[in-house]
């Protein structure tokens, strides 16, 4: 029975373990939708361009106590992605707050590989815990400036 | 921002190619050109300088224009061109070819909203909603709404009209961001008059907030040489929300009929 409980319990770790590596900074947040955080940056001011990049030029300052906290996530889209409209990602600092960013998903099939850098406004000194694409969660803190 | 000419010339294809282009083709590189340079600056995390408030003042003198005369009445530093004549019972299609052209702004926006899957009410507006700038700069919400607001839905009349106030705050949870562009146009240090805070006041609690906040989401400083946009995709859209009248735009009496007849005769004295 005991062994029985320990073998149950260590194939639970093992779930667990496999589902967080899939989390630290990559994820699938749709099916055919692959993606892999790869740079976390502090700026000033932000380009708000779409997610695939396109044609929007509009960009952002901050104000006093505020930084841009850049995150770019690399995407690639594979045969089976079903076209669809997508919410803007959001980010999670270390206390659980969780910021909003202006750039927008817009055809995300349309190219099968990008890059987009999502800016969020964040207070200065924030550290970002996660960043979230629709259900998925891809972790960030190890790609946070120490 | 200071533009090396040499540079800019040799990323069209030398003096030869410039040559080829009309005054429009070469003012509309100069913004892309001027757009990529803005777009490398934020890369390399300087930041730019915008003007005051006081400089963008001391510019008034500098033309032979003003900044709010419409886009049909001035010629961007050059003499303006013969305008086609519009037909005799215009329509939206028409005074899109004829007077709104290029219209790149606002085709984009629309295609933009729809592209993410907004309502049709928004995506209209989303078309029209700087339309009006041909015809008249300041206050363009309020001067663009009573322009459509005989043929278009009541939802897509609001959202034209207040998408100009909502422009100046932020609204993290819609995903709109003051634009930079702003600070650049109206200077750092601008403080909307009171009518605009109060118009905002109203706005913010009331059950139509999102339709203008979607336009200025949608509103964007877009310029891409490539994109291929066109009217075509709206026709529905029009065909389904814009009220056409048979006289033609311009001659049905309407509230705004005069406004109509005004951008298709610019030219008239009197």
């Amino acid at each position: 029975m005991f062994k029985t409980l320990l073998v149950g319990s260590s194939f639970a770790v093992l779930l667990a373990v496999v589902a967080s590596g899939q989390a630290a900074g990559k994820a699938q947040p749709l099916p055919g939708l692959d993606a892999t955080v790869t740079k976390v940056e502090r700026a000033a001011s932000a380009s708000l361009r779409d997610c695939p990049p396109g044609t929007n030029t509009v960009n952002a300052v901050t104000r006093p106590g505020e930084q841009f906290a850049l995150v770019t996530v690399s995407f690639k889209v594979s045969s089976s992605f079903k076209s669809a409209p997508m919410k803007r990602p959001t980010v999670t600092d270390t206390a659980d707050k969780k910021y909003n960013t202006a750039s927008t998903f817009v055809d995300v099939g349309s190219v099968p590989e990008y890059s987009c850098t999502f800016p969020f406004r964040v207070p200065e000194g924030t550290k970002l815990k996660s960043l979230q694409i629709e259900s998925s969660s891809l972790d960030l803190s190890a790609l946070e400036p120490k | 921002m200071e533009v090396d000419r040499r540079a800019f010339i040799a990323s069209l294809g030398g003096v030869a190619a410039v040559n080829l282009m009309d005054h429009e083709a070469k003012a509309e590189a100069l913004e892309h050109y001027m757009e990529e340079k803005l777009d490398e600056m934020v890369a390399g995390q300087q930041p730019e300088k915008f003007p005051t408030v006081a400089e963008i003042e001391a510019q008034i003198t500098t033309r032979p224009y003003r900044r709010g005369a419409g886009d049909v009445f001035t010629g961007r530093g050059q003499n303006v061109k013969i305008l086609e004549k519009m037909p005799d019972k215009p329509t939206l299609q028409d005074f899109f070819r004829l007077r709104f052209a290029p219209a790149n702004h606002v085709l984009q926006s629309a295609t933009r909203a729809m592209k993410t899957g907004m309502s049709e009410e928004i995506i209209l507006a989303c078309l029209l909603h700087d339309c009006v700038l041909s015809l008249i700069k300041p206050d363009h919400g309020w001067w663009g709404a009573q322009l459509f607001e005989p043929y278009i839905p009541e939802k897509s009349a609001f959202a034209i009209r207040y998408h100009q106030t909502l422009r100046f705050y932020a609204d993290d949870d819609a995903g709109y961001e003051y634009p930079d562009q702003y600070y650049r146009i109206f200077g750092h240090d601008y403080q909307p008059p009171q009518y605009i805070a109060d118009t905002y006041k109203m706005l913010k609690n009331h059950k139509w907030y999102m339709e203008p906040r979607l336009v200025t989401v949608n509103d964007l400083y877009a310029f891409d040489p490539n994109a291929k946009v066109s009217i075509e995709p709206f026709e529905d859209i029009i065909g389904r929300h814009f009220k056409q009248p048979k006289e033609g735009l311009g001659y049905d009496n309407s509230s705004s009929a005069h406004m109509w007849r005004t951008l298709a005769r610019p030219d008239n004295p009197l």
